[in-house]
């Protein structure tokens, strides 16, 4: 499906699931952006955008220039600090030391929803791909299994992102086990 | 029969349901692990918890001045000079030993007596029902033989317990150590002991929890990655897939 037909699908979602993406590389920042804008404006939830491939001032900045409001937009950056990349610290901002200390991207993320979020949230980890450099796959798939069980127990949705042209068959079998829906953008 | 015992809520979420509710009341815990693995934190979350509950807390410090001790405290949200001064007594214990003239490095029978007394009265004088002794080990320092050491933890216990209080009682351990206590005694009089850590995973330094045991309650054995936040401590389950080591 293209941007537009994605777009589509999200409204159509009303109960808290677990949706993976995959996108290409060519329609990746328009997926961040749709995810941004679609699930924050004019509703009353909560995006946690756990950063792990791109950094999270990065992606902020990419906002900024569309115009879209950070304003329940949180952060779980899991490469600042990795990339020796924090000067200083944003107050909708969390550190996680790397990406390997998986069970740390848990608590911060319930750091973030028990201290700011009241209602529903939406968890998006970006991405897989990069989660998969750093750890092995049978850590991986026990960590996003334990977090989107979390999240359902929250009432929150998880979406995990996944780029195309860096996919393996192993990865795509994870996404498809721990998610309720696959979608594919091109 | 879980519900015979009535709990006492850490106020740690994620701890009470590994306990079922909480501490059953009147226990005593042994909260053991090496430096720097959340000890004393989460012994003062669990004051922190039981006076905004309105139980009042006694933090007896062995090691370090309360004072200091809370400059260096976390800024918990729900924490407050005012709930401080109003839940929780603190107190040095040097200023106990030389009120009651016990400055000397060995203790007899009869000190361990008079010093029991008086945390006793303390705990009456201001309706005290949950107490913190930071550290232990401190104390069995200067206890020396482990029978002193058991006789000193049993009678305190069953004096604390006797008047509702439950107690969690710090003990340092080297990162080298093989049981759960310096003297290997602490750990078997107590009722509970919760095993804090430093686990390395491909070199990554995570803090762990682990309740060994509880009398009381049926509790998860299962380990858990802790985080100190602003907001208290928080856990999840330590994923099993890595290769990891603990220190």
């Amino acid at each position: 499906m293209n941007i537009d037909e994605l777009k589509k699908r999200l409204k159509e979602y009303n109960e808290p699931l677990s949706l993976g993406i995959n996108t290409s590389l060519s329609a990746y920042i328009d997926t961040i952006k749709l995810l941004m804008d679609e699930f924050t404006s004019g509703k009353n939830i909560h995006l946690i955008y756990i950063s792990a491939t791109i950094p999270s001032r990065s992606i902020s900045s990419i906002l900024e220039i569309y115009g879209i409001d950070e304003k329940k937009v949180f952060y779980v950056d899991c490469i600042s600090h990795l990339m020796m990349n924090v000067a200083e610290s944003k107050e909708n901002t969390v550190y996680v030391e790397s990406p390997t200390m998986l069970e740390n991207i848990m608590l911060k993320t319930q750091y973030i929803l028990n201290k700011n979020v009241k209602d529903v949230a939406v968890v998006v980890v970006d991405s897989i791909n990069s989660l998969a450099i750093h750890n092995d796959m049978k850590i991986l798939s026990e960590f996003l299994h334990l977090f989107v069980t979390f999240l359902r127990s929250r009432n929150s949705y998880m979406v995990i992102l996944s780029i195309k042209e860096q996919a393996t068959q192993e990865i795509m079998s994870i996404i498809n086990f721990v998610s309720d829906e696959t979608l594919e953008v091109d | 029969m879980d519900n015979v015992r009535e709990r006492v809520p850490t106020g740690i979420e994620a701890l009470d349901n590994i306990l079922n509710g909480g501490v059953p009341k009147g226990n005593t815990v042994l909260i053991t692990g090496s430096a720097g693995t959340g000890k004393t934190t989460l012994s003062i979350e669990f004051l922190v918890h039981g006076a905004m509950a309105g139980e009042k807390g006694l933090y007896i410090s062995v090691t370090e001045a309360s004072e200091k001790l809370l400059e260096n405290l976390i800024n918990y949200d729900f924490f407050s000079k005012e709930m401080i001064q109003k839940g929780i007594i603190f107190i040095d214990i040097p200023e106990i030993y030389e009120k009651l003239g016990m400055n000397k490095l060995q203790f007899t029978l009869d000190d361990i007596n008079i010093l029991i007394q008086n945390i006793v009265k303390i705990v009456k004088e201001f309706n005290v029902k949950r107490v913190v002794i930071d550290s232990i080990t401190s104390i069995c320092y200067r206890l020396q033989t482990e029978e002193k050491i058991m006789e000193f933890i049993l009678r305190l216990s069953k004096a604390l317990s006797e008047l509702g209080c439950t107690t969690f009682l710090v003990s340092e351990l080297l990162p080298s150590a093989k049981g759960y206590s310096q003297y290997g005694v602490e750990e078997a009089v107590s009722d509970g002991i919760i095993l804090l850590g430093n686990l390395e995973r491909k070199g990554d330094l995570l803090r762990t929890l682990r309740v060994v045991k509880m009398r009381g309650t049926s509790h998860s054995r299962a380990t858990y990655v802790l985080d100190i936040t602003s907001i208290g401590i928080l856990l999840v389950p330590l994923l099993k897939g890595g290769g990891e080591m603990y220190l």
